[in-house]
C-alpha cells in the first residue's frame, strides 16, 4: 500500500454499542469522502437486563447520525434522565441524599457566579439545599420533564440523558447501520493477519473469510481482542484508585410512574443503581469482592431495589487504560481502550470520546503517526478526567461500611487531590482540559458528599445580603413556577408514543 | 440570614501593599479596589517617580476590555486620556522570508460548515487547483486592517461585521496614570518612595515591613510585586528561582524610541522581522513607538540603534533607550505572602503583545484566591492554584512565541538559522507537526492563543499542510471555489462601506491637544 495513498477501507470489529455507534459515526462522517467501512460483529455480550443512563453529549452525536429522539425512545423503551439522585440507605447518614443534575445550578447574581454566592448565604444559615436551585433537579425529583424555552434558556442549561434498554439500542443502532449499506460480517472469532511491519493485514474470520482494510478499529469491549489480545498493547491498571472489581446486573420491574432520573443507593457493601425506562429498571450493582460475595451482593441489590430481580448476572470489572489506543494501524475504542469504573454510567460517553476524537484526527493517509501520537495523547488526558470524576466519589464517600471504608483509603491522582484541596480552601473548581464534567457537575458533586469549602472569593461580599435574598427566592419561585408547567415524565412519553415494548 | 451578623466590622482590614507603579502596579491596584470592599482590604502602593517604567507604547489584547468594563471606564474617555488608538492585529512583515507579509488578527477566518473548520475547505480549495486565494483574504479583521479601516464589531452575531474583536495601542505610562488616579479616587493610598529595607519573620519567611528611604515603615499582609525586571521582592528577597528559556528565545535587548507620526494611521501593531531581531511599530494618536528586540549574541548595541532610527518612518524622538532582560519566568509567581504580577514574575518579549495580558490574568485569578480578610496566614492550596493557572499562561504563550522565529526561510542570517534548527519544546513541536500532516489546530479551552491566532501564524510562517481533514470531502468540490470566492466578496464589501480608522478616531476619542496640533497630517 502506497503511504500517500488516501485512506479508504476501515474494519471496524466488535459488539454491540462499541461496534455500532463506531460504524455508524464513521460511515455518516467520512462515506462522503469514500471511505468503505466494514462492520465485524461478534456475539453480544449483552444481557437483556441491561440498561444504561446516557450522558448529555449523546443527543448532540446522534443528530449528526440521523436519530431521531421520538423514534430512539421507542425502539429502546427509552425515558430520560436528568440526572442521578444519591441515596444513602439506611445506618448509611440521614444527611447524605443529592441529585447530580446534568442541568445548570442556579443562575449568576449581580455577574457573580451562583455557587460561591450559595456557599456564603449557608454560612450564614441559610437552609435551602444547592439541588433545589437546579430547574432540571427540582423537575426530575417531581417527575416531570423540562422542555426548555426562552426563560429557562436565560436561566442555563436543561441536558438530560436517556435511560435505553441497551440490547435494543444496539440493535437499533446495528439496524441504521444496515440500512446506510454498511457491509456486515457476523462471526464467532477472528484471526489477525499482521504484515512485515507488524500492522494489521487482514482479519480472518470465522476460519476462513480474509478481511483487509487499511485501519483496523477495536471496538470488542473489555476483551480488547485486537490492540490487547492480538498486539499486545498493555494496560495500566487502575484498580488502586478504586474498590469496586465486580458487579451484579439484573432486571426489576418497572416503576408504576417512570422516574425521569437515576437513583444510586449507597449500602455498607457498595451502591446499587436503579436505571428505569419503559419496560422495566435496570439493577446495577457494584461491590469489592473482598468483602461481599455474589450471594451478599444478590441479597444487598435487592433490598435496595425493593423488588425480587430477573436476569442476574455478574461480571467483574478490571478498570484499566490501554498504554496506547492507537497502536500500528489499529484504534482502540470505548472499553477495548479504557475500563471505567461503573459508577455515573460514563462507558458510552467515552466511547464517543474515543469516537470523535477518531473522526477529528480520521487519517488522510497511511501516514499517520502524528495523528496516532495525538489521539493517544488527548484521550489520555480525557479518560484520566472522567477517572478522577469517578474517584471524586469513593475518596470523598461520607459513607459507613468497610467498602467505603476501603474506597477512601485507594489513591487519589494527583489532579484531582489538586482540585480536591482547590475546593476545600475556596470553593473553585480548578479549571483543566479535556474535562466530561462541568464545574456544575464537579461542585455537586463535592457539596453532594458533604465537602464543606473554608471560604468563598471575596469579591461576592460586595454583594449586599439582602440581594442573596431577593435572588434566591426569586429563583426558587421561577424554578416552581416552570416546573408545575412543565408535562409528567410519562405523559410526555405518552405523547411521543411508547415503546411497544413497554 | 440578616446583614447584621454576615461580617465583623470591628477588626482591622487586610494589609495589601503593592510595590512599583507601572502598568502592572496600577492595574493591581486598581482591580483589587474595584472588586473588593475598604472595610475589609486597605490597597498602598510604592511608587518612586525616580525608577523609570518600562512602557512606551503599548499594545494589547481585546482582554483588556473586559478588564477596563470591569473597572466601568468609559472607553473613549480612556482612548483620549492614552492617546489610544484601536488595533485589530499585528502584521509580520519578512518573517517567514524578506519580502513577505502577513496579519495576525483578533477575528476569525471564514467560517466552518458541515461540521468542519474553514482551513479544511481552503485548503481543499488550494490542493483543487483553480483560483488560490490567500487565507488572508478570508479574514474580515485582516481585509479592514489593510484598509486601515475601522468600525465597532456588530453585535448581530449572524453578521460578517461581527466576526472579530479589537484591542488597543496606547501610552502605557499614560494607562498607569489613568489607573493611579482612577485608584487613588476611591481610597488606594500611594506612597512616593523607594524601598530600602525589607524584614521578614523570622521562622515564615514571610514578609512583615519595607522600609522606606524615608525611614517610613510600610507592613503589610500580603505583598505585590509590581518592581518589574528588578523582582525586588519575589526574586532579590524571596529567593524565587529563575527559569531561563534563552534557549528558546534568544533576544535579550530592546532599544525604543518614539517618532513623529506619518502617515494614514494603522489599526495594527507592526513587526518587522531584522537580522538580529525584530522591529515594532505601535501607532498612537499624537506619535509613534517603536523598538528594536534583538539578540546580543548577534548584534552590538550601536549597530542596533542605527538600524532602529534608521528605519523610522517619522523623524526620532529623542536618544534610543536601552533595555535588558531575560526571557523566562519565576518558578513561582506566589511565594510565601508575596505574589510577583507582571514583569516581576517573568518576561515573554512584546512580540504578541502578551504583557498586560498576563497582568490582567495574574489579578483575576489573584481575586479569586485573594486570602480572606481575618484568615490566619495564607494557605498554601491558594498558592498552589494560583502558580498552577500562571504557569500554564507562560507556557502556551512561549509556544506561540517560539513558533514565529522557528518556522522561518531566513537562511545564511546567524539569528535566523539558529532559532530554525534549535530544540524546540515538546508541545509545540506535536503542534507544528499536527498541523503540518493535516491542518489541525491546538484545542485549548484555557489561556492564549485561540485557533484563529495559530491558523494566521502557522500558514504566516509558510507551513503548508499536506493534508486536511476527510470530512471536508463530503462537500461537492464543484460548489466549493463559488462558496469561497462569495465569502471574500462579502469582507470586501462590507469592508469598502467602512470609515477610516483616523476618521473614527477623529470622531470618537480624540485627544483635545492633537485636534488642535499639526500632527495628524496624512
Amino acid at each position: 500500500m502506497s503511504t500517500a495513498q488516501a485512506l479508504s477501507k476501515v474494519v471496524v470489529m466488535g459488539r454491540d454499542v462499541d461496534l455500532w455507534l463506531c460504524v455508524n459515526a464513521i460511515s455518516r462522517a467520512l462515506g462522503p469522502a469514500s471511505v468503505k467501512v466494514i462492520a465485524i460483529e461478534l456475539p453480544t455480550r449483552l444481557r437483556s437486563s441491561d440498561i444504561n443512563s446516557t450522558l448529555p453529549p449523546l443527543e448532540a452525536f446522534h443528530s449528526k447520525l440521523g436519530i431521531k429522539e421520538p423514534s430512539l425512545i421507542r425502539a429502546t423503551a427509552g425515558s430520560f434522565s436528568f440526572g442521578h439522585n444519591f441515596v444513602a440507605g439506611s445506618g448509611q447518614g440521614p444527611t447524605h441524599t443529592f441529585f447530580h443534575a446534568w442541568g445548570a445550578y442556579g443562575a449568576p447574581i449581580d455577574g457573580s457566579a451562583f455557587f460561591p454566592c450559595w456557599l456564603k448565604a449557608t454560612r450564614y444559615g441559610l437552609k435551602v439545599s444547592y439541588q433545589d436551585f437546579c430547574l432540571t433537579a427540582v423537575a426530575a425529583r417531581n417527575g416531570r420533564m423540562l422542555l426548555p424555552d426562552e426563560a429557562t434558556s436565560a436561566f442555563g442549561r436543561t441536558d438530560y440523558g436517556y435511560h435505553v434498554q441497551t440490547l435494543a439500542y444496539a440493535g437499533y443502532l446495528k439496524s441504521i447501520a444496515a440500512n446506510f449499506g454498511v457491509k456486515i460480517y457476523e462471526a464467532q472469532r477472528a484471526f489477525v493477519e499482521r504484515d512485515e511491519t507488524g500492522s494489521i493485514a487482514a482479519l480472518i474470520i470465522d476460519g476462513s473469510l480474509r478481511i483487509d482494510g487499511q485501519l483496523f478499529v477495536d471496538a470488542t469491549g473489555p476483551d480488547a481482542s485486537l490492540i490487547g489480545r492480538s498486539l499486545d498493547v498493555p494496560s495500566d491498571n487502575w484498580r488502586r484508585y478504586f474498590s469496586v472489581d465486580r458487579v451484579l446486573s439484573a432486571r426489576a420491574p418497572a416503576f408504576t410512574k417512570t422516574p425521569p432520573f437515576a437513583e444510586i443507593r449507597i449500602s455498607g457493601a457498595g451502591w446499587t443503581a436503579l436505571h428505569p425506562n419503559q419496560a422495566a429498571t435496570g439493577v446495577l450493582h457494584a461491590h469489592s469482592s473482598e468483602f461481599s460475595s455474589d450471594e451478599a451482593a444478590l441479597e444487598s441489590s435487592s433490598a435496595a431495589a425493593g423488588a425480587n430481580l430477573a436476569d442476574v448476572s455478574f461480571h467483574a470489572v478490571n478498570t484499566c487504560v490501554r498504554s496506547r489506543m492507537w497502536e500500528g494501524n489499529c484504534v482502540a475504542v470505548g472499553a477495548s481502550a479504557c475500563v471505567l469504573d461503573p459508577i455515573h454510567d460514563v462507558d458510552i460517553h467515552a466511547l464517543q470520546l474515543g469516537i470523535v476524537h477518531l473522526l477529528s484526527l480520521f487519517p488522510v493517509t497511511a501516514q499517520f503517526a502524528v495523528e496516532r501520537a495525538e489521539y493517544n495523547r488527548i484521550m489520555r488526558s480525557h479518560y484520566e478526567r472522567i477517572r478522577d470524576f469517578q474517584c471524586a466519589l469513593y475518596a470523598l464517600a461520607p459513607f459507613e461500611g468497610e467498602f467505603w471504608q476501603r474506597a477512601r483509603g485507594q489513591s487519589v491522582p494527583p489532579a484531582l487531590s489538586h482540585k480536591i484541596a482547590t475546593f476545600r480552601a475556596r470553593g473553585q473548581i480548578a479549571p483543566m482540559e479535556d474535562e466530561t464534567f462541568l464545574q456544575d457537575s464537579w461542585q455537586a458533586i463535592f457539596i453532594g458528599l458533604g465537602v464543606a469549602p473554608e471560604s468563598w472569593p471575596p469579591a461576592i461580599d460586595r454583594i449586599p445580603p439582602n440581594r442573596f435574598r431577593e435572588e434566591f427566592h426569586r429563583t426558587i419561585e421561577f424554578i416552581r413556577g416552570k416546573v408545575l408547567g412543565q408535562p409528567t415524565h410519562d405523559g410526555y412519553l405518552d405523547s411521543i408514543g411508547r415503546s411497544s415494548a413497554a | 440570614m440578616g446583614a447584621a451578623n454576615l461580617d465583623d466590622n470591628r477588626s482591622p482590614p487586610f494589609r495589601v501593599v503593592i510595590v512599583g507603579g507601572g502598568t502592572a502596579g496600577w492595574m493591581s491596584a486598581a482591580g483589587i479596589r474595584r472588586q473588593l470592599g475598604p472595610e475589609d482590604y486597605s490597597v498602598t502602593l510604592i511608587e518612586s517617580d525616580e525608577i523609570g517604567i518600562v512602557g512606551v507604547g503599548e499594545a494589547t489584547l481585546p482582554h483588556i476590555k473586559t478588564f477596563n468594563d470591569m473597572l466601568g471606564l468609559d472607553e473613549a474617555q480612556f482612548m483620549r486620556e492614552t492617546r489610544a488608538t484601536f488595533k485589530l492585529g499585528i502584521q509580520f512583515r519578512d518573517w517567514d522570508q524578506p519580502g513577505d507579509c502577513y496579519i495576525h488578527p483578533f477575528g476569525a477566518f471564514g467560517e466552518p460548515w458541515g461540521g468542519v473548520e474553514f482551513q479544511h475547505h481552503w485548503l481543499r480549495g488550494q490542493q483543487a487547483g483553480g483560483q488560490r486565494f490567500p487565507i488572508q483574504d478570508f479574514s474580515y479583521s485582516v481585509v479592514a486592517a489593510r484598509s486601515n479601516a475601522f468600525e465597532f464589531p456588530n453585535e448581530d452575531n449572524k453578521s460578517i461585521r461581527s466576526t472579530y474583536s479589537y484591542a488597543y495601542h496606547f501610552d502605557a505610562s499614560l494607562y498607569a496614570a489613568y489607573l493611579r488616579s482612577w485608584a487613588m479616587q476611591r481610597g488606594v493610598r500611594r506612597i512616593e518612595g523607594q524601598v530600602c529595607d525589607v524584614s521578614r519573620h523570622p521562622t515564615t519567611g514571610d514578609l512583615e515591613e519595607l522600609t522606606l528611604k524615608s525611614g517610613e515603615r510600610i507592613a503589610g499582609d500580603l505583598f505585590i510585586d509590581c518592581s518589574g525586571f528588578r523582582s525586588l521582592l519575589l526574586g532579590s528577597v524571596m529567593g524565587v528561582a529563575w527559569q531561563d528559556w534563552t534557549h528558546w528565545l534568544p533576544c535579550d535587548r530592546a532599544l525604543a524610541v518614539p517618532c513623529k507620526r506619518v502617515g494614514a494611521l494603522t489599526p495594527y501593531t507592526r513587526s518587522t522581522a531584522r537580522p538580529a531581531g525584530w522591529i515594532w511599530r505601535i501607532p498612537l494618536q499624537h506619535r509613534t513607538g517603536n523598538g528594536y528586540i534583538f539578540s546580543s549574541q548577534f548584534i552590538k548595541d550601536g549597530e542596533a540603534r542605527d538600524t532602529l532610527v534608521d528605519g523610522l518612518d517619522g523623524a526620532v524622538q529623542g536618544e534610543p533607550r536601552l533595555l535588558r532582560f531575560s526571557p523566562g519566568r519565576r518558578q513561582r509567581a506566589w511565594s510565601g505572602n508575596c505574589v510577583a504580577i507582571g514583569l516581576a514574575s517573568g518576561f515573554l518579549e512584546p512580540l504578541e503583545s502578551t504583557s498586560i495580558y498576563l497582568i490582567q490574568t495574574a489579578v483575576t485569578d489573584l481575586l479569586t484566591l485573594m486570602p480572606r480578610p481575618r484568615s490566619a496566614g495564607i494557605d498554601p492550596r491558594l498558592i498552589d492554584e494560583f502558580n498552577r493557572l500562571n504557569e500554564m499562561q507562560y507556557e502556551r504563550i512561549r509556544d506561540f512565541l517560539v513558533l514565529h522565529y522557528t518556522a522561518n526561510r531566513r537562511v545564511g542570517e546567524p539569528l535566523w538559522d539558529h532559532v530554525r534548527s534549535m530544540p524546540l519544546p515538546d508541545s509545540l513541536v506535536h503542534k507544528m507537526q499536527l498541523f503540518r500532516s493535516r491542518a489541525a489546530l491546538p484545542n485549548h479551552q484555557y489561556g492564549l492563543f485561540s485557533r484563529d491566532s495559530w491558523l494566521s501564524v502557522l500558514v504566516g510562517q509558510g507551513i503548508v499542510p499536506t493534508g486536511y481533514d476527510r470530512l471536508a470531502d463530503a462537500f461537492p468540490l464543484s460548489a466549493l471555489p463559488e462558496r469561497l470566492s462569495e465569502f471574500r466578496n462579502r469582507i470586501q464589501t462590507n469592508v469598502d462601506a467602512m470609515s477610516s480608522h483616523e476618521a473614527f478616531i477623529a470622531n470618537y476619542a480624540q485627544a483635545m491637544e492633537i485636534t488642535n496640533s499639526e500632527e495628524a497630517v496624512a
